[in-house]
């Protein structure tokens, strides 16, 4: 048992754990996700299909594979920055006493160095401190950059705060969308809100293409409880919060209003976005469905009914009607033009954009962004606050002997320490 | 601006292949004079390279980083200004003979992009996108340059021979803790790229993180780097394992530059 608990704090676990999670991401990538089995069976094979099915791979990322894999990283790192702490605690304590460093031997030693303060400036080291060692003798003491060993504790703290963020966030989130073209009113999912479009703007550029999408929202509490809404604009890259919800301008579609006239009157008038349909008011086994609407209509070679620009230059309305749930009849319409359906006669007027508002509630994204941050901070301390320790001990002769340690440099360090001795010997030459 | 941009783009081709030519040189003939040459053409062709890619954004009035000409000559720009850094910090100049066809190759894919300026789509249109894509380019230019440290450490490894070459390339600990530097480069820049590109998804799209492939490859590369440095620490892993990490971790970063874009679908098909 012992054994189990030492392997799963251990970190051969930790780079197998990363070894076979980056194996399963790549896995995840690789497989079109979220599809059913008969589209793997289609784009694969039967096999594959059956496969992906019983391992999950159709939904890999949230497959309990996954979240086993996931739930062990976590426990090894929690494990593993527990049982490093205190030892973190004692090293960090241990690092500013002179004592510790003198009793060791260090990384790079000089022996015979005139100015060993100099030697100091050179591998930028704090100003020494003055000591006496176990046997008495005069010494030097300077260390920098002890917050360096907090860096993969603080990494592994961010990525701890990440994964739980991230994890609370999927399972709590919630997501509504709303869309409509200005002057609609719509209830936001099963929130006490409503959300009114109040304007929709398309910006575009010399081209033609479009530059921006902006929607002006109001969102207002039809409930006594909870916090009050307020009006934002939305537009990509720029969501806005409101009422403890983000709102985003996530995408835009066409809409029209379709009016139903029986016997010359009109009888009914709504407005409706491309992929919405409208019962009939007094015949509601009859329903009118707007396919499509095609902004510039052209018939497009090998495609047919399509269109040629983003432009209202040319505004056509491919319609479905349904009796009793049976299609009856299809068609395109373009501007002008009417259905006529035993005594109702059905046109689409005033073509629109509308624009689709996608609301969030992450109650946990902060974790994650401090969780990422916090990587961050860990990963620069780690990499660049390198803890270094420089002392030097004077010889009975009166020579200093220099005496350095870095934790990560290495090589490297030992280069600079002896090019700094070197450099202070060729200034101090008499002195040898 | 962008005639400027076209002709300074293939003078820096041209130099770029001039000082990777004297590069070689210096190998072949084993004179130092010609190291030294070949950094400061490299370091010529830097200055023109950071000069073209000014005009470019000056004419497009962004940063040019947002298609995959401007990535790919940014990223050619990263390999480089990052191989020569290393190259004069730890006076390595066999390390920018072994970069400069990376260097030359990136800049040939470049070569074969369209260089048309577009208008962006909303979604392209933000400062978080900026960060993301800066911060990829210096953290892919560490990462090339850490995959030619890998290289030559598994190189040195079967070198028997001592001699020019051998005074020329630092020891086998030496190598590795210069390859760690380049690796703790890439790794925080790649972890910037990877939280700002969150933050720019999540103002986007509305999700900061949604698993499409090319998130996801780029938190493979993450994985594969975290796992090099954990490599490191065990000693004796420290050195060849390590190397052929950082080897296997650059493929990954190529796999997420061009190989998700043309073999895996998702929302980034655009960059
Ligand atoms: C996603 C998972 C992980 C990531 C991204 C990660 C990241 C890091 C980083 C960046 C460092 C600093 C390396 C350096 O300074 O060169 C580090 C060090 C270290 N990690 Fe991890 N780590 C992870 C998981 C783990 C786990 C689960 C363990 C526990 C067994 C662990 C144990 C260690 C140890 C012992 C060190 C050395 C600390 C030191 O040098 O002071 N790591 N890790």
């Amino acid at each position: 048992m012992k054994k189990i608990w030492k392997f799963i704090s251990s970190m051969r676990f930790a780079i197998l754990l990363l070894i076979v999670l980056a194996a399963a991401c790549s896995v995840g990538s690789l497989v079109t996700q979220g599809q059913t089995a008969d589209w793997y069976a289609r784009h694969y094979s039967q096999r594959a299909a059956a496969w992906i099915m019983a391992l999950g791979l159709n939904d890999a990322f949230h497959s309990g594979w996954f979240i086993v894999i996931t739930g062990f990283l976590c426990l090894n790192l929690t494990l593993c920055n527990l049982i490093r702490l205190p030892k973190l605690i004692r090293a960090a304590k241990a690092d500013g006493r002179p004592e510790n460093a003198l009793r060791s031997e260090g990384d790079a030693r000089a022996e015979n160095v005139a100015d060993p303060k100099a030697v100091f400036r050179a591998l930028r080291m704090p100003a020494p401190v003055e000591c006496r060692d176990a046997e008495g003798r005069e010494a030097l003491f300077s260390a920098k950059n002890g917050a360096g060993r907090w860096g993969a504790w603080v990494c592994h703290l961010g990525i701890l705060m990440l994964i739980l963020g991230f994890g609370l966030g999927q399972m709590t989130q919630r997501q509504y969308t709303v869309y409509g073209v200005p002057g609609q009113t719509r209830q936001i999912g099963d929130t006490p809100y409503c959300l009114t479009i109040d304007d929709f703007r398309v910006d575009t550029h010399e081209d033609g293409s479009a530059a921006q999408y902006t929607t002006d929202i109001t969102v207002a509490n039809t409930a006594s409880a909870g916090p009050d809404g307020g009006s934002a604009s939305v537009s990509v890259n720029h969501p806005a919060a409101l009422a403890g919800m983000k709102f985003y301008q996530n995408s835009t579609g066409w809409a029209a209003d379709i009016e139903i006239l029986k016997d010359g009157a009109l009888l009914q008038s709504d407005t409706l976005c491309a992929g919405e349909f409208l019962p009939v008011a007094d015949r509601p086994q009859l329903v009118i469905m707007l396919d499509a609407l095609y902004p510039d209509y052209a018939i497009l070679p090998d495609v047919g009914p399509g269109t040629v620009s983003d432009r209202l230059n040319n505004p056509a309305y491919r319609y479905s009607i349904y009796y009793q749930r049976e299609i009856v009849g299809q068609n395109v319409l373009t501007a002008g033009q009417t259905i006529t359906v035993n005594e109702y006669e059905i046109r689409f007027v005033n073509p629109r954009p509308y624009t689709l508002i996608q609301i969030k509630v992450d109650h946990f994204t902060w974790l994650a962004l401090l969780g990422g941050l916090v990587t961050l901070a860990g990963l620069a301390l780690a990499f660049y606050v390198q803890p270094a320790k420089v002392w030097a001990v004077r010889s009975a002769e009166g020579g200093w002997t220099v005496f350095g340690q870095s934790r990560k440099g290495g090589a490297l360090f030992r280069d600079r320490f002896t090019a700094a001795v070197e450099q202070n010997n060729r200034q101090s030459p008499g002195k040898e | 601006m962008l005639q400027v941009e076209n002709t300074l783009f293939t003078l820096v081709m041209l130099i770029c292949f001039a000082s990777m030519i004297l590069y070689f040189a210096f190998i072949a003939a084993r004179r130092d004079k010609l190291a030294r040459a070949a950094v400061a053409l490299q370091a010529a062709g830097l200055a023109l390279h950071t000069a073209a890619l000014v005009c470019r954004g000056i004419a497009a009035g962004r940063l040019p980083l947002t298609n995959q000409y401007e990535f790919a000559t940014s990223f050619a720009w990263g390999v480089s200004l990052v191989s020569l850094i290393f190259v004069l910090k730890f006076k390595f100049p066999v390390l920018g003979a072994f970069s400069a066809p990376v260097t030359f190759l990136i800049i040939g894919y470049a070569a074969m992009q369209s260089r048309e300026v577009r208008e962006l789509m909303p979604s392209l249109r933000s400062n978080w996108l900026a960060f993301h894509v800066s911060t990829a380019i210096i953290a892919y230019g560490a990462f090339g340059v850490s995959c030619v440290l890998g290289g030559i450490f598994l190189l040195r490894e079967r070198m028997k021979a001592r001699g020019f070459l051998d005074q020329h390339i630092p020891d086998r600990e030496k190598l590795d803790v210069i390859g760690y530097r380049s690796v703790s480069l890439g790794l925080l820049f790649l972890t910037f790229t990877i939280i700002t590109g969150a933050i720019w998804a999540e103002r986007a799209w509305g999700s900061y993180w949604s698993w499409d492939p090319k998130e996801t490859w780029s938190l493979v590369t993450w994985i594969v780097y975290a796992a090099y440095l954990h490599l490191r620490i065990r000693r004796g892993w420290r050195g060849r394992a390590a190397a052929i990490f950082a080897v296997v971790g650059f493929i990954c970063v190529m796999f997420t530059y061009i190989g998700v874009n043309t073999l895996l679908p998702g929302v980034h098909s655009y960059a």
